[in-house]
């Protein structure tokens, strides 16, 4: 209340500042990076008086066009004075960041002189990353701008360490999904893919963003579940000028842009803007355990039942458009009234993005394969089970919104941040499928399959988050709440396979009868958070004490409702057109066929599920300095994290009341974990640093991993199973992974962002949790999420960034960036799993009972070269990126391990500004200029690598244009 | 048909019905005049017994669990609701269960769909047939489900994977598991028993025959049993050693009669009749352990006007298996025996009713044990009971 008033009071001060222009910048501690809050900045020429940066470090001056002179102080810095401040009327010169250095005791007096003011020069990043007891890396909105990014995703590319998979999700140090994180303005946001840890990063535009920093130890003050790294996306909430501009591009990839052979099929009118309109709707009647199936119900209702659903269940051919994606985003702040009693000037800032993506992936050869080993030790090669090989085509459309609202007086600051995202991906593939019947639990069929499916996604968060700085204290006070709502549905997943033999039809046994299956998310987050900073002087240097709470409550519901075609009787086809097996002339009681719907459902559903956690926390943490070389952060968090399950195995829900298990909000994991941290930084001189941290991180199982959900995916028919099943080699009681953590690294830094370090790591995973092929199961292809024993990491990684100055001064805008990760893990396999794999041993074989952690790749290797030209902002570069073989899926028994194979990412970018006002951004982009496949293969000792999966992405190319408004 | 349904229904709500019951072969019921339908949902976990005068509706996977028997009277309707996917319905003996089943060939067992109109008072007229649904339709529930601990060939020697799945039920329930070392191991006893329009699907590739041998041990009786239109195989064993006498397999949708897993023991006497696929799908061992089946004493027909079937006989390389006495007539052109050099595949007077037997065997050759002929070699007055002979189906 008090704020809505204060930002009527604001509006309502708003007043013309005639011809005058304004001056911006931000203050920092040159040694911390740090920002200053409450530095004096005066400036005698410009009319306006003095003011004070306020608690970001900020600072706002009116002044009368022309040339001026700006003295910065602050108590116990030098005074920086800035001359030749060019100030135009009605506009806004940006200073940028303004970086104090402490006042040495010998040059008490000094003031240091800036003749010219350098533009956005990353110093709170690059001190960040220098200064910080933590390991630390990002990049910044000047950056981004510098080198011509258009998203996050493009952006976070080039922090150390990371690697974007799918071209939307971030992974750090090579370790998979589950112990990397991203957080958006320091709050846990769920995903479009509520599944996944991390946001998917390719609808944030670039414009918006204040800064990316990953974080690759753990402090207290971060949620302790992530291992890899923790990426947090900081939104801008007062852009420095006005900005506005709106972007245009395309994309062209000739084997999925203008394809004639594209594969779609017939969706719905608002298909285009992310939406199904209706026509995957589930039939009325449909949900109930019992649907009109012949005998019990009039011919009539079997007949108009069947009716209602959607009739389309084959693929089709369609040209493929080009890629299109449009973006607006718009910002600016507002000052008020300086309010004459504390002598305070109120600021409003907004922010509004909205973007429009539609792409278009078209594989033309996707294979997908399960191999088995033969019983016969001497016989190393693997045999199929199953072959399946076609084409997918996909088409994606995506709408974004992110409005923004800022307010703050030098001392207080609120902002809310509201953000929707809707996402529609219509898909389309058919597929010759082919079973061996000599393999084993195989029958043996060919089989033409057509797969329909869409996945509606959306989320909406909201943030809410207020700062207060109480400078005679010392302390600054924040809190944040950010409420999202996602929604992910799959209406209507079609599945239509004829069986080829003597005659063309749908075999049971064989390729299938035709199915249908709708699968329904709902999820709920609200974590909310209270931090406290206060800073004290520890032994004579500055220190700080981090302590705060938070919650975060997460509730989800997950529903799978499936329906299997059946046929009252015989089957006879004149065609094999799936389009036209739904023919009113097919449908029961119309002979030959007579089709009707028989339900997968019971009620109540085992595929039906509610969960919810909370996590409460609380931690303390302190940042002081032994001495002049060594700073150390010491932390504890404390986690309270308990999860419940309301669902039922198939048993109960089946009515089998005694036997079948059924859990109603039932805690199903409940712990209370310390998380200890320990950040020490050396430094050896002014540019090198030894580096030490030892933490304890855990990873937690999802909501999808502890539940009796059965998930099938009817492109492949392999099937998730929920942890709560039990087999002789699993307990069903899936458990969090608790981790330790130790980092040692030494790093060097020169000017400009170069930079060399050496780092080794190593990381003790209790309780690992991977994927494992159900040993059991020989007939369908099925896994299961499970702890796997004790794993073990060690790694090294070399990470040097450098400009080419050193060969040639003419090429001091040409940098070289690489990293290199090389990992060492191990998994000491569980009793069950060595006894399994012994007893496939091949002959000359010996298995050891320890084996790579799955999900984690070898090696990562990141390396490019850039050149900028400041003049033009001309930019241009070629970035290459590799992951090496990794684990995927445990094989067990006769089922050999999966292994994702390295994809040679080669990129090149091109970006440069047009226009008498450099107004208008060109940006030329290449991708996957190796051609490279997506490939995952069974290995066996001595058998050739067979394919589990393998698409072509194919090498595309990009343009757009982004006009400054 | 209906007409004489309904009145037969009514019949039974005025109670009439146990006396006329052949009072040796019929259990007293403890709670008579409890003539409805009992819908079954729980597990059978201790011993018990189904009344003839009682429908019983399974409503799920009903498992009968180790150490339990379940006797079901002879004269017995039980009835699997629809269902498909996790909600199939099926009654699955496992490993240490017992069914006990034993019907006559006056009063048989009928196993078969809710949408069956079949009742007790119906079979005790003699009528056997369906009375509403066409003996080619499919899918309308699971089946029958037999788990034993005999040794089946699903690992190497030194493996661990002595147990597995069994198809058709879905990995999460452990009482699907089979397979031990116990070869003499006793299930129960199954007679007279017909098993009607099942083999609804968990899942393609995945579902369930009419009656599943899993591991069954030779302690197991299993003879004179008719499978009607299931949706995938008629009997399907996985290894085990038990035997089975008398059976026909009638309009199955996938195989007639398929062996996986090194099943060692017999089958005798038998028919099979058009079914969508193989006649006879004969698979090897998936473990080092070997054990040889015989098949042997069938007619097959293998077309009729509505159904060809695929191949006459179809097996692996490795399947070990004594062909002995069959004869197989309505064939088609195209329909062949797939393989004769398997080393492990015996044929002992099989006789084709064709012209030339060598243009129905892979690769043209002639081979001594297959002959053309007309000379039938089942011993069909056995089936007198069953749907498929008082149809006049049987050849």
């Amino acid at each position: 209340m008090r704020t809505i008033l204060a930002i009527a009071l604001f509006i309502s001060s708003l007043s013309g500042f005639g011809q005058s222009g304004t001056i911006r910048g931000i203050v920092l501690d040159s040694e911390s990076g740090e920002t200053i809050i409450g530095a004096a900045v005066n400036c005698a020429t410009c009319g306006s008086g003095n003011t004070a940066t306020d608690l970001d470090g900020n600072f706002s001056l009116k002044a009368t066009p022309g040339a001026h002179v700006i003295e910065i102080s602050y108590f116990t810095f030098q005074t920086m004075r800035l001359t030749g401040v060019q100030v135009k009327a009605n506009e806004v010169t940006v200073l940028g960041e303004l970086a104090l250095k402490p006042e040495d005791n010998l040059k008490l007096d000094e003031v240091l002189i800036v003749a010219e003011v350098q533009r956005n020069n990353e110093i709170a990043l690059l001190t960040l990353k220098k200064k910080s007891t933590a390991m630390v890396d990002g990049i910044s909105a000047a950056r981004i701008s510098q080198i011509g990014d258009g998203t996050a995703v493009e952006a976070a590319k080039r922090v150390t360490g990371v690697t974007v998979e799918g071209g939307k999700y971030v992974y750090i140090r090579g370790l998979g999904d589950r112990y990397s994180k991203t957080t958006l303005n320091g709050m846990d946001i769920p995903g479009l893919d509520p599944d996944k840890n991390t946001i998917q990063m390719d609808i944030f535009p670039t414009d918006l963003i204040s800064n990316i920093v990953v974080s690759k130890s753990f402090t207290a003050e971060q949620p302790a579940d992530f291992t890899g790294g923790l990426l947090n996306i900081e939104t801008k909430a007062f852009p420095d000028k006005k900005i506005g501009s709106f972007s245009i591009s395309t994309s062209y990839n000739p084997a999925m842009n203008l394809n004639p052979n594209y594969l779609t099929y017939q969706g719905g009118k608002l298909d285009f803007l992310g939406f199904d309109d209706g026509t995957r709707r589930l039939p009325a009647g449909a949900r109930g355990s019992s649907i009109p199936t012949p005998i019990f119900y009039p011919t009539s209702e079997v007949n108009s039942f069947v009716q209602s659903f959607n009739p389309t269940l084959g693929a089709m051919k369609q040209m493929s458009l080009l890629d299109l994606s449009l973006g607006y985003s718009t910002g600016n702040q507002w000052e008020g009234k300086k309010t004459t009693k504390s002598g305070e000037t109120p600021k409003l800032g907004y922010i509004l993005s909205l973007s429009y993506k539609s792409n278009y992936n078209f594989y033309d050869d996707v294979f997908y394969g399960e191999y088995q080993r033969y019983i016969d030790p001497a016989s190393y090669e693997l045999r199929y089970a199953t072959k399946q090989q076609g084409q997918i085509g996909e088409k994606s459309t995506l709408l974004g919104g992110i409005l923004g609202f800022a307010y703050k007086t030098n001392l207080k600051k609120f902002r809310m941040t509201l953000m929707h995202l809707q996402n529609g991906e219509s898909r389309a593939g058919q597929f010759w499928i082919d079973n061996d019947a000599e393999a084993v639990g195989q029958s043996g069929y060919l089989a033409l399959s057509n797969n329909l499916e869409y996945n509606q996604r959306s989320l909406t968060n909201i943030l809410f988050n207020g700062t207060t700085v109480i400078p005679e204290k010392n302390v600054e006070i924040d809190w944040r709440i950010a409420p999202t709502l996602s929604l992910s549905t799959d209406p209507d997943i079609r599945k239509t396979a004829f069986t080829y033999g003597t005659d063309t039809f749908f075999s049971a046994g064989a390729g299938g009868n035709p199915s249908r299956i709708w699968r329904y998310l709902q999820e709920v987050n609200v974590p909310f958070r209270y931090d406290i900073t206060k800073k004290y002087t520890f032994l004579d240097e500055p220190a700080k004490l981090l302590y705060g709470v938070g919650n975060a409550f997460k509730f989800r519901h997950y529903e799978i409702l499936f329906y299997d075609m059946q046929f009252f009787g015989g089957q006879s086809w004149s065609d094999d057109d799936p389009n036209q097996v739904l023919n009113p002339a097919n449908i029961y009681p119309n002979f030959p066929n007579r089709i009707y719907y028989q339900t997968g459902n019971n009620d109540p559903n085992p595929n039906e599920y509610s969960s919810n956690s909370n996590t409460a926390s609380a931690y303390v943490s302190t940042e002081f300095s032994l001495n002049i070389r060594t700073k150390a952060t010491l932390g504890l968090r404390a986690e309270h994290y308990i999860q419940r399950y309301t669902g039922r195995d198939q048993a109960y829900a089946s009515g089998n009341v005694a036997n079948g298990k059924n859990l109603t909000n039932d805690i199903v994991l409940n712990s209370l974990d310390l998380f200890p941290s320990l950040n020490v930084i050396y430094s050896l001189n002014e540019s090198q640093n030894l580096r030490l941290s030892a933490t304890r991180t855990i990873a937690r199982p999802s909501f999808k991993e502890l539940s009796f959900a059965q998930i099938i995916d009817p492109l492949t028919n392999r099937i998730f199973n929920g942890s709560f099943f039990e087999y002789s080699a699993w307990s069903g009681q899936l458990v969090e992974t608790r981790i330790n953590n130790a980092d040692l690294r030494w790093e060097k830094f020169w000017e400009r962002g170069q930079m060399f370090s050496l780092s080794g790591f190593f990381k003790d995973f209790n309780n690992p949790i991977e994927m494992v092929r159900i040993a059991e199961q020989q007939t369908s292809t099925e896994f299961q999420p499970r702890n796997v024993g004790r794993g073990t990491m060690f790694g090294a990684e070399l990470e040097w960034n450098a400009s080419f100055a050193a060969l040639n001064q003419k090429l001091e805008n040409l940098f070289f960036n690489g990293n290199v990760t090389l990992i060492d893990s191990r998994i000491t396999m569980s009793d069950v799993e060595f006894n399994s794999r012994k007893s496939y041993e091949r002959t000359g074989q010996t298995i050891t009972n320890t084996r790579a952690m799955a999900g984690q790749s070898p090696y990562v290797l990141n390396g490019g070269f850039s050149y900028t030209a400041p003049e033009s902002q001309t930019n241009f570069g070629v970035y290459y990126n590799v992951k090496g073989p990794t684990l995927q899926i445990v094989g067990l028994g006769l089922f050999p391990d999966v292994y994702s194979e390295p994809f040679h990412s080669l990129n090149f970018s091109f970006s440069t500004k047009l226009g008498k006002e450099k107004g208008i951004g060109l940006k030329l982009r290449a991708s996957n200029l190796l051609n490279d496949d997506v490939l995952s293969v069974y290995k066996s000792y001595q058998a050739a690598d067979q394919i589990y999966s393998r698409y072509l992405p194919g090498w595309g190319l990009s343009g757009g244009l982004t006009f400054q408004l | 048909m209906r007409i004489f349904y309904q009145m037969a229904a009514v019949a039974t709500m005025a109670a009439f019905t146990l006396t006329s019951c052949d009072p040796t072969t019929t259990p007293v019921d403890p709670n008579p005049g409890d003539n409805t339908t009992k819908i079954i949902t729980e597990n059978i976990t201790a011993n018990e017994t189904w009344y003839a005068d009682t429908t019983y509706q399974l409503g799920g996977r009903i498992t009968v669990t180790a150490g339990a028997t379940l006797t079901i009277e002879p004269g017995t309707v039980i009835k699997g609701e629809a269902g498909t996917g996790a909600n199939a319905t099926a009654l699955l003996i496992a490993r240490g269960g017992k069914l006990m089943a034993v019907g006559t060939p006056s009063m048989p067992i009928i196993f078969t769909t809710v949408a069956d109109e079949i009742s007790h008072e119906q079979l005790m007229t003699g009528d056997f047939k369906g009375p509403n649904l066409d003996p080619n339709v499919s899918g309308l529930w699971g089946g029958v489900i037999i788990l034993g601990n005999a040794v089946i060939s699903a690992s190497n020697s030194a493996g661990d994977v002595s147990e597995v799945q069994i198809e058709g039920i879905p990995t999460s329930d452990q009482n699907g598991l089979y397979g031990g070392s116990d070869n003499s191991d006793n299930s129960g006893h199954l007679a007279y028993v017909s098993i009607r329009h099942g083999g609804t699907n968990i899942g393609a590739g995945n579902e369930i025959n009419g009656l599943t041998l899993g591991g069954v041990g030779s302690g197991t009786t299993i003879e004179n049993i008719e499978i009607v239109s299931n949706q995938d195989d008629g009997i399907e064993w996985f290894g085990g050693m038990v035997n089975v006498t008398n059976a026909i397999s009638w309009n199955a949708g996938d195989d007639a009669f398929d062996t996986d897993q090194a099943w060692g023991g017999t089958l005798d006497n038998f028919v099979v009749i058009t079914p969508s696929d193989h006649c006879f799908e004969l698979d090897g061992p998936e473990g080092s352990y070997s054990a040889s089946h015989t098949i042997k004493n069938g007619n097959v027909q293998a077309s009729s006007a509505d159904q060809t079937s695929h191949d006459l006989i179809n097996t692996d390389a490795n399947t070990p298996v004594s062909l002995e006495h069959i004869y197989i007539t309505d064939i088609m052109p195209g329909q062949i025996i797939n393989r004769v050099d398997a080393p492990g595949v015996f044929f002992t007077d099989i006789v084709l009713n064709v012209d030339t037997v060598q243009n129905y065997i892979k690769g043209g050759v002639t081979v001594p044990g297959i002959t053309a002929g007309t000379t039938p070699k089942a011993n069909t007055s056995v089936f007198s009971w069953t749907w498929a002979a008082q149809s006049g189906t049987i050849k």
